[in-house]
């Protein structure tokens, strides 16, 4: 028998860091979905608080190009989220079946997934170098209508990660509305660090390309559009990271409010076993992790640096947030406790633990 | 798609699958078992559910036999030592080349040393062993044992000696009480918990005597938490109830039983006030389990293995359960505790045994029988006599009449009575299962040459020089007829023959005894099939026609005599042919006739300085799920639920030593420790710990250097490290030695302590070595001396034998027979006439004397012969 | 119609495990798989008034299973007569059964060859025989072939099984008949295995 058994179901963790990862990317990657889309509808908007006047109609078209990278990334992350998804598979040889005809929820998740990645991607055709003027760079209906729906099912995604542990009710701990609405503030405030990281890095966009150029003939001579350009995408980027370094102070505070209450509401919950697992983020074995790591260094320390004016704020703070993303999803994972029968602590608690001797197997006595 | 799952599952209807009555043989309730063979392969098995012992259910040992069957670990062939005693190193050899090994040097011992130098141990029932019996007799030697004495056979030995048999068959289904004394069926006997449950959903009353909340207890009407091993208080405390309140049969007492006059004037000092005090009961509650079982008449008391393991407690509870039973009129009557007696319609094993071909030099030359003689060739052939005269045939003498094991292992090791050289052990691991685990480890190492006969290698076998691969579940037919003393028997097919070279115990003895020099018509049976034929032969009488064993266990399966009571119509089996509640033939042997208390081997009140050092008391001995004594230990799937050893502490005491649940903690006694982890649970007294039997680690390598003293970590959590053997522990009467009631002490046990293998006798840890020759050591009483006065004038010129209880003509070796006036010769059943000695001459109605002149019979005068 | 359903006899368990033995061994379980544990507090109580009772689990059957209506890929499936089963090799191995199970009572080894969800089929192969017209029923059939192993193999009768829609069977008058407890009914489950409660302990 091999040592990796695990008798003890009470200890056993069924999921572990694939998933973990997965509610992480999965939350990320659609919510970064959701966030560019975001930003896009309110280009103009945007342009318009950042007093851009009359040329906010055209500079919010900048928006698109400044963000690609990040919609890439979104992209990107649902992908390796899925794929850790079928990863941590028993047998993942079946993970089409995930299509057959059923009830479940994760059915739904993965066809959020698909459609966002899908979508996502065609979105981000679009943003490829304009000078390789590739033939579907007209359709802009088609990237319109692909960026709101990768808007749309990216969010599913983000809202997604939450209903799955969420609608557990063997779970106490998760089993409550406020899960998916935690996970959901999380994907997109995580997403919110990821933007303001990504955004304006890609594709470059200098003076000499064609797109910039068009756009900054319309608002200024030509002598000048190349100077034009550099300034409208250093304003186009400085305006979301601003606007975005806002937004995410918001999410952050939102999230640490959710986060007590969540906790508060746990540890006074009738289910005993809700309340021993917030026992254990209170004082116990997460407490740690759970202030320490989640609230402080991972929430805390973000958002003093957006409200103050530290130098390289806007780079530590973001990647602080991701991570705390992250812990996030490992310390909600492994809260994973069932309700107990009477007993069954007793029971399992006397069990091997797998690794024992008379478990291998068995010497010959000659 | 993945498709990877392949179904494991079996069909037992397929096609060419056959059933096979078979029984279960992981402990000797033999469930009984239905086989289903394909090609010579079990292919599964399950619960046969129109036996009647189980009635379709399997505990968890019946259905791991086919992981039992071809477990990786099992031995398979004949293994000879390669390497030094205990390195492990085997040769594989044929069968047939150890068989005649073995003998060649058993033969050697015995020309050199006598017979009795050759020892066989055994330990419980998973054996043949008539033919072992056999084959020790026919050898020559009287050393064979078993932990018989732990189990039951003093008992039994205790109630046919006052009884005439042990009435040891509970008829149940018409009881209104059943006392289970010392008996766990919740963890030991599963059918008969079933059997319990049901009848106490009907009424029936159920007392539980058990110093733990065990299993059983939960579902008592009434629990005496007994302080372990004063159970026997607790037994003559009733007995003082029931006759004091008068709560016995008058009409039985008075036409079937002697000696209560006695008895209830000996039983005054033995108050319920007393008894409480010994027992740590209320007296109320000792009145009150008194009056349930003598008020709900016909009633049951259930033998449990605690009446044998108390040590020299044990005596006088065996006696006082039998003569509460017998004065309350519970005897061989419906809804009582019948006496089946021996069968009289199929043959016994006492009658395969060949007990005849032991000369009566050798079995005075049994080690332990000068000093616990009841279970042993002084006591057994009392009993056995009084038997064979009302019943017509005597109990097993195997299991009944044996060598002291412990006093064996003393022999081994000192040379004291005489020196052991050989031991064969055949279904026992000494080292686990006999008291003094590290005397018997000690022994086992020493022994000069040992035979094993095993399924496992274990701490024992690893010590052998030859090992024996012995067929157990499935490979063999199983009678079950509780050791040969009761009048049924359940039969059993075995499934498929063998596998490998390994064979059932009796062609070990068969062959062995054959080699030895047997002549080979001793032993007309091959198989084990052809002597149990032999067996139920004789039920073809009675209508059960059948012509092989295998054919009478597909159509009939068992044998029940038509179940009658009050056998004992023609007088109980004892010298006055009545219930001897003053016991003739204890007082013969020497022992107290009437039941006599002594206290637990070791104890507070007589033991004061020892209670000091060690305030716990330990019990231990108890069977528990899954385990059967130091058995399956090897199984994955039964050890996976019970990995470690635990001993239960109550919490109070726990909190008072700074035990928590789960820690591993060292137990100790006077010799020795061992560790097992704390089951904090307020489930026995504070003052008592209960720990777990059995315990060995069979997975562990041998060969590594901790293991190096005691391999298999056999001494590491072994309860036997604890217990007794030493003779003034022992019950002088039935040699039962002491695993119930001693004296320990528990604490925390941490990673830098070691294990002591250093061995003592007596037992003691403070002083390694021997420093009493057994046959100095003393008993826990002396024996009474047995001074019998003739109950008739002895006539002029004739002397009184004591031993022959007879009056004696010793110039001529004649015996006086007091109801006839005549003297007889008892080598030729010749008379003589009491004056003249002439002999007497039933052809001529004359008297003849040494020359052969004839004498007339009144006249006594010569008579002239005819015709001359 | 046909419901099947079990009735566990607290009051007759002693807990000897011998189901939980007697299921791996008939269903050919990997080592770390227990369909049917036998789960206890121990003693309870303050010496020597105390009590203990022994609580055999198992998959509850549920008529409302939450593993059922979860499972992604169709690989489990609840048949009319109410027994909840995974075909595994139809299951991917995402485990959400396992989670959603407020029992327990679904598993994965982590044996090689295994991956998927594995769980206490009521011994489907067995009790369905009893469904079968007698003459198509496998020679040598017996009433007993048609019982869940564990039904089987337990000596003291603790659990019995049945087809709790039919008003004669010993299921219907015991759950009829007795007060029966189910575990967490507030999940809204309706778990199918009932138990009497013990009434034991040491003050009688």
């Amino acid at each position: 028998m091999s040592h990796m058994m695990h008798p003890n179901k009470l200890t056993r963790h069924y999921w572990v860091w694939p998933i973990a990862w997965y509610l992480f990317l999965g939350g990320l990657g659609g919510g970064t979905l959701f966030a560019t889309t975001m930003l896009q509808t309110c280009g103009h908007a945007i342009c318009e608080l950042l007093g851009l006047g009359d040329y906010s109609g055209v500079v919010a078209q900048m928006f698109g190009p400044a963000l690609a990278l990040a919609t890439f990334a979104g992209v990107v992350f649902l992908g390796v989220g899925s794929a850790l998804l079928i990863f941590e598979l028993g047998q993942w040889k079946n993970f089409i079946r995930v299509w057959i005809a059923s009830t479940s929820i994760m059915k739904w998740g993965a066809t959020f997934l698909v459609l966002a990645m899908v979508f996502g991607f065609v979105e981000f055709l679009f943003f490829l170098p304009p000078q390789w003027n590739l033939f579907w760079y007209q359709w802009i209906w088609l990237r319109d209508v692909c960026t709101a729906l990768a808007g749309l099912f990216g969010f599913c995604v983000a809202f997604y990660t939450g209903c799955l542990l969420g609608t557990q009710k063997s779970k106490p701990f998760w089993n409550t509305p406020l899960l998916p609405v935690l996970f959901t503030v999380s994907a997109v405030s995580t997403a919110t660090a990821l933007v303001t990281i990504l955004v304006g890095l890609w594709p470059a966009i200098d003076g000499e390309t064609p797109f910039a150029l068009q756009i900054a003939n319309q608002i200024a001579s030509p002598d000048y559009a190349n100077q034009v350009v550099v300034m409208v995408i250093a304003t186009v980027t400085g305006g979301i990271t601003e606007v975005m370094h806002k937004a995410d102070a918001v999410m952050v505070i939102l999230e640490i409010i959710l986060l007590l209450v969540y906790i508060i509401c746990m540890r006074a919950s009738g289910n005993l076993t809700a309340k021993r697992i917030a026992q254990t983020w209170i004082s116990g074995s997460k407490s740690l992790l759970f202030w320490g790591g989640m609230l402080i260094v991972g929430l805390g320390v973000p958002l003093w640096l957006y409200l103050s004016e530290v130098p390289n704020a806007g780079l530590i703070a973001p990647v602080l947030i991701l991570a705390s993303g992250l812990l996030l999803r490992f310390l909600v994972l492994y809260s994973d406790g069932r309700q107990l029968i009477p007993g069954e602590e007793a029971y399992y608690a006397k069990l091997p633990k797998g690794n024992e001797e008379f478990l291998q197997p068995w010497k010959k006595p000659y | 798609m993945s498709t990877k799952y392949k179904d494991k599952s079996v069909d037992i209807h397929a096609p060419g699958v056959e059933v096979k009555k078979s029984c279960c043989y992981f402990c000797h309730q033999n469930c009984g078992v239905l086989a289903y063979v394909k090609d010579g392969k079990v292919i599964k098995i399950e619960g046969d559910p129109n036996h009647p012992t189980n009635q379709g259910g399997l505990c968890c040992r019946g259905n791991i036999a086919l992981q039992h069957l071809d477990h990786p670990g099992r031995i398979n062939h004949p293994l000879k030592r390669a390497g030094e005693k205990g390195e492990g190193k085997w040769e594989q050899i044929p069968w047939d080349q150890a068989i005649s090994e073995i003998a060649d040097k058993l033969n050697a011992i015995k020309q050199e040393s006598g017979a009795e130098a050759v020892a066989a141990a055994a330990g419980t029932l998973r054996t043949d062993d008539w033919s072992r019996r056999r084959f020790l007799n026919l050898f020559g030697t009287p050393n064979g044992f078993h932990n018989a004495l732990l189990c039951w056979i003093p008992t039994f030995m205790m109630e046919t000696a006052i009884g005439g048999w042990s009435p040891f068959e509970t008829d149940l289904g018409a009881a209104k009480v059943v006392i289970l004394w010392g008996f766990n069926p919740g963890a030991s006997a599963m059918p008969g918990m079933r059997g319990y449950t049901d009848l106490k959903k009907a009424g029936m009353k159920i007392i539980v005597i058990d110093p733990r909340f065990s299993e059983t207890a939960a579902k008592a009407d009434l629990w005496l938490p007994v302080r372990p091993g004063s159970d026997s208080a607790l037994a003559l405390g009733m007995l003082n109830v029931i006759i004091n309140e008068g709560l016995y049969d008058q009409s039985f007492v008075e036409n079937w039983c002697v000696g209560f006059d006695e008895l209830s004037e000996h039983i005054q000092q033995y108050s319920p006030e007393w008894a409480g005090e010994q027992t740590w009961l209320d007296p109320e509650q000792i009145r009150e389990a008194a009056r349930m079982y003598a008020n709900n008449k016909p009633g049951c008391i259930q033998w449990g293995c605690t009446a044998d393991q108390m040590g020299k407690a044990s005596a006088s509870g065996m006696q006082a359960r039998e003569i509460m039973r017998a004065i309350c009129g519970n005897l061989d009557c419906p809804g009582g505790d019948l006496m089946p007696g021996p069968s009289q319609d199929y043959i016994t094993d006492e009658e395969l045994e060949g007990n005849d071909f032991l000369p009566e030099e050798q079995k005075a030359k049994q080690i332990g029988s000068a000093k616990f003689k009841l279970t042993a060739w002084p006591g057994y052939s009392i009993i056995a006599k009084n038997c064979k005269e009302v019943w017509g045939k005597a109990p097993t003498a195997e299991w009944m009449c044996e060598a002291h094991g412990p006093s064996v292992f003393k022999a081994i090791l000192t040379g004291d009575p005489y020196q052991v050289r050989a031991l064969i052990c055949s279904a026992t691991n000494p080292i686990n299962s006999y008291g003094d685990s590290k005397m018997t480890l000690e022994a086992i190492k020493k022994v000069e040459f040992l035979v094993v006969c095993e399924y496992w290698m274990t701490p024992t076998a690893l010590y052998a020089d030859y090992v024996m691969p012995i067929a157990g579940a499935l490979e063999r037919p199983v009678i079950h007829n509780n050791y040969g003393v009761t009048d049924s028997m359940i039969c059993a097919e075995r499934a498929i023959q063998p596998l490998y070279e390994r064979h059932p115990d009796f062609n070990f003895w068969r062959d062995l005894s054959i080699a030895t020099g047997a002549p080979a018509d001793q032993w007309p049976w091959q198989e084990l099939e052809d002597a149990f034929y032999y067996v139920t032969y004789p039920l073809n009488q009675k209508g059960y026609a059948h012509s092989s064993y295998n054919e009478f266990v597909q159509k009939f399966r068992m044998y029940y005599p038509p179940l009658h009571y009050y056998k004992y119509a023609n007088g109980f089996a004892t010298p006055s042919r009545r219930v001897e509640l003053k016991s003739s033939i204890l007082e013969e042997l020497g022992y107290p006739s009437l039941p006599t208390w002594v206290g637990p081997a070791e104890n507070e009140v007589d033991d004061p300085e020892v209670a000091k050092q060690y305030p716990l008391v330990l019990t231990t001995g108890g069977g528990f799920m899954p385990f059967h004594h130091s058995e399956e230990f090897n199984i994955q799937s039964l050890r996976f639920i019970k990995h470690e050893p635990f001993f239960t502490i109550n919490p109070e005491t726990a909190a008072k030593l700074g035990i928590a649940n789960g820690d591993w903690c060292w137990i100790e006694t006077r010799r020795g420790r061992i560790r097992q982890r704390a089951n904090v649970e307020p489930s026995v007294d504070p003052r008592v710990i209960y720990a777990q039997r059995g315990w060995w680690y069979p997975e562990r390598d041998p060969k590594a250097a901790s293991s190096a003293d005691q391999p298999f970590g056999c001494l590491e959590s072994n309860v036997n490290v604890l217990t007794s053997v030493d003779d003034e522990h022992c019950d002088p009467i039935g040699g039962s030695w002491a695993n119930r009631g001693l004296l320990c002490k528990v604490y925390k046990a941490t990673v830098t302590d070691t294990f002591d293998t250093r061995f003592s006798i007596p037992g003691s840890s403070a002083e390694p070595g021997v420093t009493v020759k057994p046959s100095e050591q003393k008993l826990a009483f002396e024996p009474i001396p047995y001074d019998p006065k003739p109950s008739f004038e002895v006539p002029e010129g004739l002397t009184w034998d004591k031993d022959l209880k007879k009056a004696v003509y010793e110039p001529m070796n004649l015996v006086y027979d007091e109801n006839s006036g005549w003297l007889y010769d008892p080598k030729t059943s010749v008379y003589y006439d009491l004056q003249t000695k002439y002999a007497y001459d039933p052809t001529n109605e004359v008297l003849v004397d040494e020359k052969g002149q004839q004498y007339d019979m009144t006249t006594k005068q010569p008579v002239e012969k005819g015709g001359k | 119609m046909t419901r099947y359903a079990m009735v566990i006899d607290k009051r007759r368990c002693i807990g000897c495990q011998s189901c939980t033995v007697a299921c791996r061994t008939w269903n050919n379980l990997p080592m770390d798989i227990i369909y049917n544990p036998v789960v206890s507090e121990g003693v309870q109580g303050k010496w020597p008034n105390v009590h203990q009772t022994f609580t055999p689990l198992l998959c509850n059957h549920c008529q409302n299973p939450p593993c059922v209506i979860c499972c992604p890929c169709k690989a489990t499936f609840q048949d009319d007569d109410g027994i909840v089963w995974v075909d595994p090799n139809k299951c991917m191995g995402c485990k959400f059964c396992v989670q959603n199970c407020p029992y327990g009572a679904r598993d994965v080894s982590a044996a090689p060859e295994e991956g998927f969800a594995r769980k206490c089929t009521f011994c489907k192969d067995r009790v369905r025989t009893a469904e079968l017209p007698p003459d198509q029923r496998p020679e040598g059939w017996k009433p007993e072939d048609a019982l869940p192993y564990c039904v089987n193999t337990c000596h003291q009768k603790a659990r019995i099984f049945g087809d709790l829609d039919d008003p004669d069977s010993e299921v219907s008058k015991l759950v009829n008949g007795n007060t029966t407890t189910r575990l967490f009914t507030e999940l809204g489950t309706d778990p199918q295995v009932y138990y009497i409660e013990e009434n034991g302990g040491s003050v009688k």
